[in-house]
């Protein structure tokens, strides 16, 4: 175990903490009934679990792929199951995002959520524990149980606080999630089966045949692919992102959208190497397909929340094309991108969330004209809109670039296919933005007022109110990460630096071995004693 | 006179004083400063050119060396000549409110000085262009429509200029590899080097390519044009006499020009295009000088520009004065002035004979030299050429246009008065200084660059001079009915007739003389056409395709994505679970409640299943 764990040396169980104290915190709720004081006990959990993460950063080796912070004890000894978890570099900027994202959640919400607040804090709070344990189980039964356990409260949160269509659009987000999750439990059983382990890393260290790779690749990857989402396992997105509320919206897209990029890093490349390399030029068409497709679907919208639904679509197919360049620039910029996205993706949506509040509509045509009543609102959206197609200085444009470099230095064809992606990208955002910030070519600014839900209005007659102080706070502190990555993005590459290219040299070493021997390696089958 | 040398060691570049000047005089006019920086900066950059080094301000710059400072006798009199000018200037223009004109006036005197001590090629063109810009300025800020026009004009040829300097210098820079600004001599000379030649000829405003000079100078300010006429031109004179001494060309081109020159003024109608025309003329001396070579021809050269400065400074300082009493500077519009602007005409009757070579002034001690010079030289025909200029000139300054502003025979129903006393105060250092020189001219020998053997006052010259002084005053007065200027008449009958008396001759007749800024004009309009028609029918189609191929399509694809996503795929997916909800809705018949159904069923079922086991 010590080969691939580095105890935690803390005062603190941090990975178990910031897992439990959300669910004390939802547990806690359950008591509470006022609903001011139910948004603050939400904020302040998030917050302290916010506060107890940091030290990942902080305290974080940068110079060693093993996991850190870890912690290893005994579960189910009879089937070899320990509650085992850490982080690598792949692993720690996730769990970093997820804390730093969720008190910005409830503070979005604060009074979007009209009806059963208690419900929705303690949903909120559950979630986040779920999300954390995905990213930092060093297990595969604990990584499927958190997986599922994600499930559920996203579902409610769709269900219960969502749109006009959210009947549709939450069992659907259900079922094609729970049909991938199916397969991924097949193959966390099968893997079991011929290793007789559910530790990752030890599964890592066996090697397995040819079409055994293929069959774990292939479950693993339809899972991961739903839930990224690659086209064309996407149109649950679309439905889930509009009829979602606003912190659902933002949970879904900053955190669940990443668990498919960390999944792909974690169990599909190092599991199965040589079925990544068969896979490669398929999983490459699908993510240059998933980046133009989605640029032009997301060209056609008009509804606000689906256009940034379906550019996070394109902005996942770059890190599916970075994973599978299997090149450190490749890597490191995909995984970079996964946490750029998520800041720039979840201040959007928080943006669409703000006017919504104010104008009950998510359609383009009625929220044009803002800039001359919210000008500080229309400046955030145009800053996280920059940043959203990846204009230099901002935070996606390292990460973007870092992908397009790799890309160009293997196959200079995709390169050129993703540029084109990443120029529709521009258009749409531009367009987006020319139609919010400023009037109709026909003059009048057409915005719904208050509860009245037609378009035409004069703007003297709607007055809307500018940003208030917390949601000045919550897309300032989202800006600021914006322009930290931007022009610094060297800490966090540092980090993420000796986990990916360990992870390459598995895969190098995996095809290599995969290669020498001729005959399949003989698989261990157990078939006594189950 | 000793020249006082200050060797205090501190030196500025005299163009930093006049930079910082400009960036000064917006904060100076807030602390009513503004008339005490005018004075100041001309006066500490007179002072400062006493102590500069030889060698100063090399500056290393992507891989060029930038000379800022490279000083020499014939540098020193033209910066001599400069900052005394800036100094008359400023006092002239002391009155003015607006500080845009003093900041434009500034930066051109920066220029100017610049290019006079700049050492490389690189030097030269920075402190060239920012002498266009700032020279297109004091055009424009007389902001009347015609200024505007005439401004964007002289805007236009300048940079035009610059780039053909440019383009020289980088074709020298090409053949030799070196940029540095010293003598070019006749045999070596490239394309390259004559390019350089044809850019700096161009603001010496040789023709064929001088039309901008009449164009612009007329429409300046009124303070601007004291500056313009001063400096632009005599900068091109000193790079012209330090690159390109010697070239045969330049010395044509400069009798030409003389001719030129003074055949336009004599014919012109308004006042300071006369002057204007007539810094042609007298430009050609000098380039012409240049072009002679001799040791004596560039001594003449820098005494001449000297000379001319003053003098034309103080011509274009009267008829401004004239212009700013009565807003008026057409001759055929003024006359009857001299009881009203006394002083004022004396002054300008100095600068006119002083310009025209009388004994006692400047011109005298400077013109003669290039005649020597070409002389000696023996260039007979050019000797002729440059007499005969000179008659011209006394007829047309010295003459002509006195008489007609102060003069001109009829009384004008203006009360005027003399200009305010900085400008005559401006006036009367450059009398001084003209009528100082002519006196005393081993002050300017001195300051020349090679040593002089030449004595002006001797018999000769002097009754020469005289004896065309005579003649040219005898053949104005026979032939003043022609030289009158003409009237226009649909302006006469807008304005109030004025008491003319009555045996005075109108004469009437072609008003616009014809110069080479025709074929400006005319191109100009040429190549409207071409953008609006031809190349706009370019843009328009490319525009089209951006519209109707880019985005149209793009949005098309957008829309059917958008179709397939919706009713393809999710009409696949939604179609699976609408097929299994219909399956469960038949599945659910089934479940009836009946036992008997349910035992029928299971029976059914164990004998088809029997029936697969015995028959496979």
């Amino acid at each position: 175990m010590e080969k691939f764990l580095i105890a935690n040396t803390l005062s603190y169980p941090i990975l178990s903490m910031i897992m439990i104290v959300p669910v004390i915190g939802a547990l806690i709720t359950l008591f509470l009934k006022n609903d001011t004081v139910l948004k603050a006990w939400g904020f302040i959990v998030t917050v302290v679990t916010m506060v107890i993460s940091f030290p990942l950063y902080s305290a974080f080796d940068s110079s060693t792929p093993k996991y850190q912070f870890a912690e290893l004890r005994t579960w189910f000894p009879s089937v070899n199951l320990d509650y085992v978890v850490g982080v690598d570099g792949i692993s720690v900027l996730l769990v970093l995002l997820t804390t730093f994202v969720m008190p910005l959640c409830i503070l979005c919400s604060w009074n979007y959520i009209k009806v059963r607040m208690k419900e929705f804090i303690f949903v909120t709070l559950l979630m986040e524990a779920a999300m954390i344990g995905v990213f930092v189980s060093l297990n595969t039964v604990l990584f499927y149980i958190f997986w599922e356990g994600m499930l559920v409260p996203m579902y409610l949160l769709i269900a219960v606080w969502g749109g006009a269509r959210r009947d549709y659009a939450s069992i659907k987000f259900f079922l094609y999630t729970f049909v991938g999750s199916i397969f991924l439990l097949v193959a966390v059983i099968a893997l079991y089966v011929t290793t007789g382990t559910f530790f990752i890393p030890a599964l890592m260290e066996h090697s397995y045949s040819m079409t055994y790779q293929l069959l774990v690749f292939l479950s693993f990857a339809l899972s991961f692919a739903i839930k990224m989402p690659v086209y064309p396992l996407h149109t649950w997105l679309p439905a889930a992102h509009v009829e979602a509320p606003t912190a659902g919206s933002v949970i879904l897209a900053s955190i669940l959208l990443k668990m498919g990029g960390y999944g792909f890093l974690r169990f599909c490349l190092p599991l199965a190497p040589n079925a990544t390399m068969v896979c490669i030029p398929y999983m490459i068409a699908i993510s240059v397909v998933s980046i133009i497709i989605g640029g032009y679907l997301a060209l056609g919208q008009t509804d606000i929340k689906k256009l940034i639904a379906y550019s996070s679509v394109a902005h996942m197919g770059f890190v599916t094309l970075g994973i599978f360049l299997l090149s450190s620039t490749g890597i490191k910029g995909a995984m970079l991108q996964m946490i750029n996205h998520g800041i720039t993706t979840g201040a959007l949506f928080i943006c669409v969330g703000i006017i919504y509040e104010r104008t009950h509509s998510r359609e383009i045509k009625d929220n044009s004209a803002l800039g001359m009543q919210m000008p500080i609102y229309v400046t955030f959206l145009a800053i996280f809109s920059l940043s959203s197609f990846g204009f230099p200085g901002t935070n996606s444009f390292v990460s973007e670039f870092m992908v397009l470099i790799a890309a160009f230095a293997k196959y200079p064809l995709v390169g050129a296919a993703s540029i084109i992606g990443a120029i529709m990208a521009a258009a749409y955002m531009l367009r987006l933005l020319q139609k919010m910030i400023w009037a109709d070519s026909d003059g009048h600014a057409h915005h719904a007022g208050h509860g009245d839900a037609h378009g035409e209005g004069h703007a003297a007659e709607h007055h809307l109110f500018d940003l208030n102080l917390r949601e000045i706070g919550t897309l300032g502190f989202l800006m600021f990460f914006v322009f930290w990555v931007g022009f610094n993005p060297k800490p966090l590459l540092n980090m993420m630096g000796s986990s990916v290219d360990h992870l390459l040299q598995q895969v190098e070493t995996g095809v290599q071995k995969g290669s020498l021997d001729k005959v399949s390696q003989v698989v261990r089958v157990k078939t006594e004693g189950r | 006179m000793k020249t006082i040398m200050i060797t205090s060691g501190i030196f500025l570049h005299p163009a930093t004083w006049f930079i910082v000047g400009a960036l000064l005089l917006p904060l100076a006019k807030k602390l009513n400063l503004q008339k005490a920086l005018l004075i100041a900066i001309p006066v500490m950059a007179f002072i400062q050119i006493y102590a500069l080094p030889e060698n100063f301000g090399t500056v290393h710059y992507l891989g060029f060396d930038l000379i800022f400072g490279h000083k020499d006798k014939l540098t020193f009199v033209f910066l001599h000549v400069f900052t005394l000018m800036a100094i008359i200037g400023c006092i002239y223009g002391l009155k003015v409110e607006e500080t845009e004109q003093h900041i434009a006036a500034f930066l051109y005197v920066a220029g100017s000085l610049g290019v006079t001590l700049a050492g490389d090629y690189l030097t030269i063109f920075i402190f060239w262009e920012l002498m266009a810009f700032a020279s297109t300025f004091l055009v424009l800020f007389r902001k009347k429509k015609r200024s505007t026009e005439a401004g964007f004009r002289y805007l236009l040829v300048h940079v035009a200029g610059g780039l053909i300097l440019l383009a020289g210098i980088f074709l020298r820079y090409q053949n030799v590899h070196d940029l540095t600004f010293h003598r070019i001599l006749v045999e070596g000379a490239t394309v390259a080097d004559y390019l350089i030649l044809v850019g700096f000829a161009l603001n010496a405003a040789v023709p064929p390519i001088h039309a901008w000079l009449p164009d612009a100078y007329p429409e300046a300010t009124v303070a601007g044009a004291v500056f313009m006429c001063a400096f632009t031109t005599k900068t091109a004179v000193y790079v012209l006499a330090r690159a390109f001494p010697g070239f045969e060309v330049l010395m044509w081109a400069g009798a030409i020009m003389t001719l030129y020159g003074a055949g336009y003024a004599t014919i012109e109608n308004d006042g300071r295009r006369i002057l204007a025309y007539h810094i042609i003329s007298q430009v050609g001396y000098m380039v012409c000088a240049v072009g002679i070579g001799t040791e004596m021809a560039i001594n003449g050269a820098c005494a001449h520009a000297y000379a001319h400065i003053l003098y034309k400074a103080l011509l274009f300082m009267g008829v401004g004065s004239v212009l700013q009493m009565t807003g008026k500077s057409r001759l055929s519009e003024l006359g009857g002035l001299y009881k009203y602007m006394p002083i004022s005409l004396i002054l300008t009757v100095i600068g006119g004979i002083s310009i025209s070579g009388f004994p006692l002034t400047s011109g005298f001690v400077s013109k003669s030299m290039i005649v020597e010079a070409a002389g000696q030289h023996h260039q007979l025909a050019v000797m002729l050429m440059l007499l005969g200029a000179a008659v011209g000139t006394f007829l047309s300054v010295g003459l002509k246009l006195p008489y007609f502003i102060w003069y001109g025979g009829r009384q004008s129903d203006f009360e005027a008065q003399d200009p305010p006393w900085n400008m005559q105060l401006g006036m009367a250092i450059a009398a001084f200084m003209c009528i100082f020189i002519g006196c005393n001219p081993d002050y300017l020998y001195n300051m020349l660059p090679f040593p002089v053997d030449y004595k002006p006052y001797f018999g000769y010259h002097v009754s020469e001079s005289l004896q065309m002084f005579a003649f040219t005053g005898l053949g104005f007065y026979l032939l003043i009915k022609k030289l009158t200027p003409k009237r226009h008449p649909v302006m006469d009958a807008i304005r109030a007739p004025l008491t003319a008396a009555p045996n005075v001759h109108h004469p009437t007749g072609p008003l616009i003389n014809l110069d080479f800024d025709w074929f400006y004009r005319k191109g100009a309009r040429v190549f409207m056409w071409i953008a609006n028609n031809p190349l706009n029918a370019l843009n328009e189609f490319v525009s089209n395709v951006y519209q109707n191929i880019g985005c149209r399509m793009t949005m098309a694809i957008a829309k059917a994505s958008s179709w397939f996503d919706w009713n393809g795929i999710d009409g696949a997916i939604d179609g699976s679970a609408r097929g299994v909800v219909a399956l469960g809705d038949k599945t659910r018949m089934h479940v009836t409640g009946n036992l008997q159904h349910y035992i029928g069923g299971s029976v059914a079922g164990v004998f088809v299943i029997l029936a697969i086991v015995i028959f496979t």
